[in-house]
């Protein structure tokens, strides 16, 4: 939750570049015997950065190597690979404690929350940055706001809320009995985030007029503008906002915690939560666990590292 | 010529496109706005509504401020709740914003590899805070690898860091230092990037060394990012959660040790069942962390003006 607070992005600022390093450490290079220094230097920056790696790498790479071992290998003293590999501990963590299930349910509610927020978020972003309509500047500074509101304040009344009064309103809708304290409610009160509406906005206003001004002389309508022309316009950002709202998601632990009650609609962190507590000595399966948590994180990453590393610009929009 | 002749056109044709162009602004903002006013801005006062009753899951009687009262006299929480979590946040931030600095500081230079260390000090903060939790609870076990690798360099300890009274709320300030360093790298590196290579230049004509470059030139510049990172770290760690429930589970254990403000709203919401009490830590919490906002706001007001 909150205390690793995503950071506000901006699409458009790109970290990941490669080459325009911002100098601070050539300058000297003309004083004689400086040189040798430098090189010196050099080589102790580039040992201390591997070895920060290294350590900041260790508890991952020990929780797959964990992973692999028997239990008995666990209590065996230290080696750095197993002494038997073994894919027990995942064959235990999917058959015997459900994980299959969590998985499949943390896929559904960071897969569900990602397809809202593109679409509300892309919307509301493009509204906000080129529909002119009274009130928008305020509207805009409201969404912003929410921005400072803690979810721990929310809690309660969240809870009030869809405990009572959501499914007495959707059961006027024809929904009824309808229940939200579960996978629904963690969904619902996680549609559209603020954040994300900031970010699509922010990117649609640094898209060129002109290509509107062609569409609308096409008479094409807004949705159409938008559809046919922003959106594909903005791939940067919806990328990005795919990226860290599934993130955020996959990783979530208050919301479930608070809403999800049936154990079929646990996710993973749940899983593991509950996990940790029960079997606690359980090493090869808790690391099985915990590798199945991390790895779908790991291949985004992989993948569209420049997304995530991209941004961050300090926009001061988080608190 | 064209386009306003063809806007003219249009205008005339709809009666009103500014009218028209208003309203398909209001369509589109409306799901997100009720939204927000629903899940966000009105919990506020319910929040406070609610506070105000003897609320267990349904509504009880009216007790003014009597859970106020109440919380004002309730040692657990003061002793143990905010305690931890103003230990927590006193401890946490300034670590990871060295650590999370000198990183940025690092890896903003011409390196081989650049990307490759920014992504690998960047990842712990990308990854969930569950699996870490379970990683840190196995490597901090009695038989850990850090208690095996301390044994190995002569100092000898037995006991699994979660569960010692002691260790409990450090080793969890090491964890999160450690996870979320990457973030405030990423934060340092956006407010290294806006600084001009001249100034940089100018210092080492002057034949300033990097130590002193760094803290006579690089730490003064990055002034408003030290504001905006220190605040965004301290309303973080007062909502400290994961961690604590995680390791220490819903009571805070051992014995309090890691039981922190949020945790403990949780617990009077779900264990004690006791809703208006647990929304009058919510509302206490809020004019905390909405006072240590705007304090940061009138400061960063004053650095942007002079």
């Amino acid at each position: 939750m909150a205390e690793r607070a995503r950071p506000p992005v901006l699409a458009t600022q790109e970290l990941a570049v490669e080459g325009e390093a911002a100098a601070g450490t050539t300058g000297a290079a003309g004083i004689p015997g400086r040189e040798r220094a430098d090189r010196v230097r050099t080589v102790i920056v580039y040992l201390i950065l591997f070895g920060v790696a290294v350590l900041f790498a260790i508890p991952f790479l020990w929780s797959v190597s964990t992973s692999f071992r028997t239990l008995q290998d666990t209590a065996a003293g230290f080696s750095v690979l197993p002494r038997h590999w073994t894919t027990v501990g995942y064959h235990d963590v999917f058959h015997q404690y459900s994980f299959g299930r969590y998985t499949l349910n943390s896929f559904i509610i960071a897969g569900a929350i990602t397809v809202s927020n593109l679409f509300l978020a892309s919307l509301g972003g493009y509204a906000f940055a080129r529909l002119k309509f009274p009130g928008r500047e305020v509207l805009f500074l409201l969404v912003l706001g929410t921005l400072m509101i803690p979810d721990q304040l929310r809690l309660v009344p969240i809870y009030e809320m869809l405990v009572n009064w959501i499914p007495s309103w959707v059961g006027h809708l024809g929904w009824h009995n309808a229940s939200f304290v579960n996978r629904n409610g963690v969904i619902l009160i996680q549609l559209v985030l603020a954040a994300n509406l900031f970010l699509m906005r922010q990117y649609f206003l640094t898209i060129p007029r002109d290509l509107e001004e062609a569409a609308k002389l096409d008479n094409a309508g807004y949705f159409k503008t938008y559809r046919k022309v922003m959106l594909p316009l903005a791939g940067p950002a919806l990328a990005a906002v795919t990226i860290l709202t599934f993130q955020g998601m996959w990783n979530g632990l208050f919301w479930p915690v608070v809403l999800l009650q049936d154990q079929s609609q646990y996710t993973i962190p749940i899983g593991i939560a509950q996990f940790i507590q029960k079997y606690t000595t359980l090493w090869p399966q808790l690391m099985a666990a915990s590798v199945i948590a991390i790895l779908p994180i790991v291949l985004l990453f992989v993948l569209f590292q420049r997304y995530f590393v991209a941004g961050v610009a300090a926009s001061g929009v988080k608190g | 010529m064209a386009v306003a002749v063809a806007k003219r056109k249009q205008a005339r044709g709809f009666g009103s496109e500014r009218l028209r162009e208003a309203l398909v602004g209001y369509g589109f903002i409306l799901l997100p706005m009720a939204f927000f006013l629903l899940f966000f801005i009105f919990p506020i006062g319910y929040a406070f509504y609610i506070s105000r009753y003897d609320w267990s899951i349904f509504k009880g009687a009216f007790v003014g401020w009597d859970n106020y009262r109440k919380l004002y006299h309730d040692s657990i929480f003061w002793q143990h709740a905010v305690r931890n979590t103003l230990v927590y946040t006193a401890f946490v931030v300034p670590i990871e914003i060295a650590l999370g600095l000198s990183l940025a500081v690092v890896v903003n230079q011409a390196l081989r590899f650049r990307t490759f260390f920014r992504a690998a000090f960047y990842f712990p903060s990308l990854a969930s805070s569950a699996a870490i939790a379970a990683i840190a609870t196995y490597i901090l076990a009695s038989d850990g690898l850090l208690n095996t690798v301390l044994g190995h360099l002569g100092y000898h300890h037995t006991n699994a860091w979660f569960a010692e009274q002691s260790t409990a709320l450090p080793a969890i300030i090491g964890l999160n230092a450690w996870t979320t360093s990457g973030t405030i790298m990423l934060f340092y590196l956006a407010s290294l990037q806006a600084i001009p290579t001249d100034v940089y230049e100018a210092a080492a004509i002057d034949g300033a060394g990097a130590w002193r470059t760094f803290w006579k030139v690089t730490f003064p510049l990055l002034k408003p990012g030290h504001f905006f990172v220190a605040v965004v770290s301290i309303i973080g760690a007062l909502q400290m959660f994961d961690q604590s429930f995680l390791i220490g589970g819903a009571s805070g254990g051992p014995n309090y040790a890691t039981m922190t403000v949020v945790l403990y709203l949780y617990n009077q919401a779900f264990n004690a069942i006791q809703f208006g009490y647990a929304a009058t830590v919510g509302i206490v919490l809020f004019v905390f962390i909405f006072t240590v906002t705007l304090i940061q706001r009138l400061l960063f007001g004053k650095a942007e003006i002079g």
